[in-house]
């Protein structure tokens, strides 16, 4: 402050007027308020030497500053002065910022935001620019993805959806409404039960095979999954006769969809599409068959407890039925899974079962154990095993199922066989059937012994299409040679027709189940014995037999046949003869008589027919007490051997001349 | 989606009706999900304008991603509906599988007719083998011989 201190006076405070009117009106400046009085005084304190003041001492600042760098210029100078300065500013602003936040006694009057420069519009433009076309990169992004994944999609239905059109057209598909569609089975399921039954009342039990799921695999792919061992099937053996072949080679031994299922979808995914429907054909095809042999067996273990003709039920455990069906044979029907490690398992209980067989009939079991001594012979003459499992399942599937429905005409076939007439239901059938043709075997094989012993015989089977019935011709031929001796000797062409019929004698044997009848021609009958023309029918004998009898049945009908040819023979040269059923007997004079008598013996190697030459006089009394002599070199009997037809033929014509020569004397 | 049968009456009526009802849910649907994904495309493209104040390019942004979002869904709801009608079409198409399943069982009942005569002739000429073969065997110089 200066030395001079000036005072200033204010005025009396003293109304003043300020101006008269025409009209007397008086007027006075108006009155100030005690703000505005105050504020007057203010305004009348002199500032201009603080002013002046501090305008000098920053003039000098900066003559000091400038003079400081006028050697050394900072080029950051200006702006490190322009950010102090913002500085400032900047706290100017937040101090009223605050001022105003906390409510304080100042109020915005008003805001203008400062006008963009033309740059900062372009760059903020940019940006936007920028930021709003990453946006749209990333929407397009978004939705390349979804649509690679919704064509992944569409291509995964059109997989499975094809493959379940393929499968439709073959199985019968059913779609279930599931409740949660995000599930990935869509609820298709493969019904397989077969309700077009014969006797639906009775097989109505759905196996839980019956439905199968479809299901998706990792790939998309339907997929059909089946818990292991779940497929069982039919296994038909006699007991007692091991068959060299794997149980299951005919069919039914691959299973899909099993244990290793994590690797089979990897396997799944690199097949093509083709080959998995069509393993999913053949998969459904096995469980279907396995469903039918279900079937099968729970028909079979009907039938066996329902006492039918030829079932005979020795045994009895899970799945394993044993019957016994005569002659000491036994076979057993069971249901085993189709993996190869049960199977051997199966054998080898099979092996086990003796001691755990039910004895219901003691005489059964002792006929068992008769037969096994015989195992070889008996196992060549079994049926084949397989076969005999078809033909059980051929007999059940034409029985239960199609007979639900009109057959076009298949039960003329010769494989059909009878169903069931006779009142011995399907399984009785079987069995019957199956113990014809063991029984039939072993006839087989005596006839064939007796053939093979006795060369003039011809065997000729006669196929009869039926399962229970055999049948076969035992004939009987005349040596050509004989023949053509007879066409040599003049006779009329009556007497050669005659013989052309008689060149052959036919003994028939038929097998109906387990009875024997053997029909033949040759031994004489009343009937034929008032007959003049032989032409006619000839005598024909029919009978039943056993098995055991039966060599000698036949070869005694043999013998008779050669007897009765000779005969015939005999009495074409004009020779009577007198016939017995074994005996060809020739009268010489005097009363004597000289017979050709056979001999049968099935055992007899070198040959079942023998031939003896008698001799008797005419005292029939002396030749009933020679015929008790067993010496064998008497001069009444003499063994000629086993002789041919042709040695036959002269024997007897030597017969006749001996006749004839004696006639002659 | 029709039966094939035609409208009558009886149990086919209520078919029939449902049968239209769906028809005309499934229009309905198909007509949605394709307003939708046209209206969302539209109002994408419309707000590609780039605006001065930021936040409203912010608020543009949120907006284009859900309506991305409903548009993808939209598609995914019309291709399940495509996928209803290939079921619907595979499993309802009665008259096709019809035909098919009397064309196979024709072609099943001729196989095994064929397989039924192929088992007689087999067998016949097994009965003929073996009687031929019987008769040579009888009449063979092996066994003739053994006449001699």
């Amino acid at each position: 402050m200066d030395g001079n201190l000036e005072i200033s006076l204010d005025k009396l405070p003293v109304k003043r007027l300020d101006a008269i009117e025409e009209n007397g009106l008086e007027r006075y400046p108006p009155e100030s308020s005690y703000d505005e009085k105050r504020v007057s005084l203010i305004r009348r304190i002199d500032f201009a030497w603080a002013v002046e003041d501090d305008e000098e001492r920053e003039r000098k600042k900066k003559q000091k500053k400038s003079s400081k760098d006028a050697g050394a210029t900072w080029q950051w100078q200006s702006m490190v002065e322009n950010l102090q300065l913002a500085h400032q500013e900047l706290s100017v602003i937040i101090d009223l910022i605050n001022t105003v936040e906390a409510n304080d006694a100042v109020t915005v009057a008003g805001m203008t935001r400062p006008k963009a420069l033309p740059n900062e519009v372009l760059s903020d433009l940019a940006v936007s620019a920028a930021t709003k076309l990453q946006c749209y990169r990333h929407l397009g992004k978004y939705f390349k993805q979804s649509a690679k994944a919704l064509e992944q999609q569409i291509a995964r239905e059109a997989r499975f959806y094809g493959a379940l059109i393929r499968l439709q057209q073959n199985w019968k598909v059913k779609r279930q409404r599931v409740a949660a569609p995000a599930s990935s089975n869509d609820g298709f399921t493969i019904d397989l039960f077969d309700n077009s039954l014969y006797d639906s009342t009775a097989m109505s039990r759905p196996s839980f095979l019956s439905t199968i799921r479809v299901e998706h695999h990792s790939a998309g792919m339907l997929a059909i999954n089946l818990p292991p061992n779940s497929c069982r099937f039919i296994h038909f053996g006699f007991v007692g006769v091991h068959s060299a072949d794997t149980p299951k080679e005919s069919s039914k031994i691959r299973t899909h969809g099993s244990v290793e299922h994590p690797t089979r979808d990897m396997e799944k995914e690199s097949m093509n599409d083709d080959e998995c429907v069509k393993e999913t054909h053949s998969l459904l095809r096995e469980v279907h068959q396995s469903i039918f042999d279900d079937q099968v067996f729970e028909m079979v273990n009907r039938e066996a407890f329902n006492q039918s003709v030829g079932v005979n039920v020795t045994g009895i455990r899970e799945n394993y039925l044993q019957l016994s069906i005569g002659q000491g044979t036994s076979l057993f029907i069971s249901l085993v899974p189709s993996m190869g490690d049960d199977q051997s398992v199966d054998t080898v209980n099979a092996q086990n079962l003796e001691p755990a067989i039910v004895p219901l009939n003691s005489f059964d079991d002792i006929k068992l154990g008769e037969g096994k001594h015989d195992t070889p012979k008996n196992k060549w003459g079994f049926p084949n095993r397989i076969s005999c499992e078809i033909y059980l399942q051929q007999i059940v599937h034409e029985h239960a199922f199609v007979k639900a429905k009109d057959r076009p005409n298949l039960s003329g076939t010769r494989v059909s066989g009878q169903s069931g007439k006779d009142g011995c239901g399907l399984l009785g059938h079987f069995c019957l059937s199956l113990a014809h043709r063991i029984f039939s075997n072993r006839v087989l094989m005596e006839l064939e012994n007796v053939v093979c012993r006795v060369p003039y015989l011809h065997l000729m089977t006669h196929p009869t299409w039926h399962s229970r019935t055999s049948s076969w011709t035992i004939f009987m031929k005349v040596p050509q040679s004989i023949l053509h001796v007879e066409s040599q000797s003049p006779k009329s062409d009556f007497q050669n027709v005659k013989d052309a019929i008689k060149s052959q004698f036919r003994t028939k044997v038929v097998v109906n189940d387990d009875r024997i009848n053997v029909e033949g021609e040759g031994a004489p009958n009343v009937v034929g014995l008032f007959k003049r023309s032989s032409e006619d029918i000839c005598s024909v004998n029919k009978y039943d037999c056993d098995l055991a009898d039966l060599p000698v049945i036949i070869l005694q009908q043999v013998a008779s046949q050669v007897i009765r040819w000779l005969h015939e023979e005999a009495l074409m040269v004009g020779i009577k003869t007198n016939r017995d059923f074994l005996c060809l007997t020739f009268e010489l004079e005097q009363g004597d008589t000289v017979s050709l008598v056979a001999h049968v013996d099935p055992e007899d190697i070198q040959g079942c027919i023998s031939w003896w030459l008698v001799m008797e006089d005419g005292f029939a009394e002396d030749w009933k007490l020679q015929m008790d002599m067993y010496d064998g070199a008497s001069e009444y009997r003499k063994f000629l051997g086993h002789l041919s037809l042709d040695v036959l033929y002269t024997t007897l014509m030597d017969l006749v001349s001996l006749c004839g020569g004696g006639g002659n004397h | 989606m029709n039966k094939g049968t035609g409208v009558g009456t009886g149990p086919t009526a209520a078919a029939a009706a449902a049968a239209a009802q769906k028809q005309k849910t499934m229009m309905q649907r198909v007509e949605t999900d394709i307003a939708s994904i046209v209206d969302n495309f539209t109002q994408l493209v419309n707000v590609a304008r780039v605006n001065d104040p930021p936040v409203r390019n912010s608020q543009e942004a949120f907006m284009m991603e859900m309506r991305a979002g409903r548009m993808v869904q939209a598609a995914d709801s019309l291709l399940k509906l495509v996928s209803e009608l290939k079921q619907t079409a595979i499993f309802s198409g009665f008259a096709s599988l019809n035909d098919h399943v009397e064309q196979r069982t024709v072609e099943f009942n001729q196989q095994a007719e064929k397989t039924d005569r192929m088992l007689a002739r087999i067998g016949e000429e097994a009965a003929a083998s073996l009687k031929e073969l019987e008769s040579h065997y009888y009449s063979s110089a092996q066994r003739t011989a053994d006449t001699a």
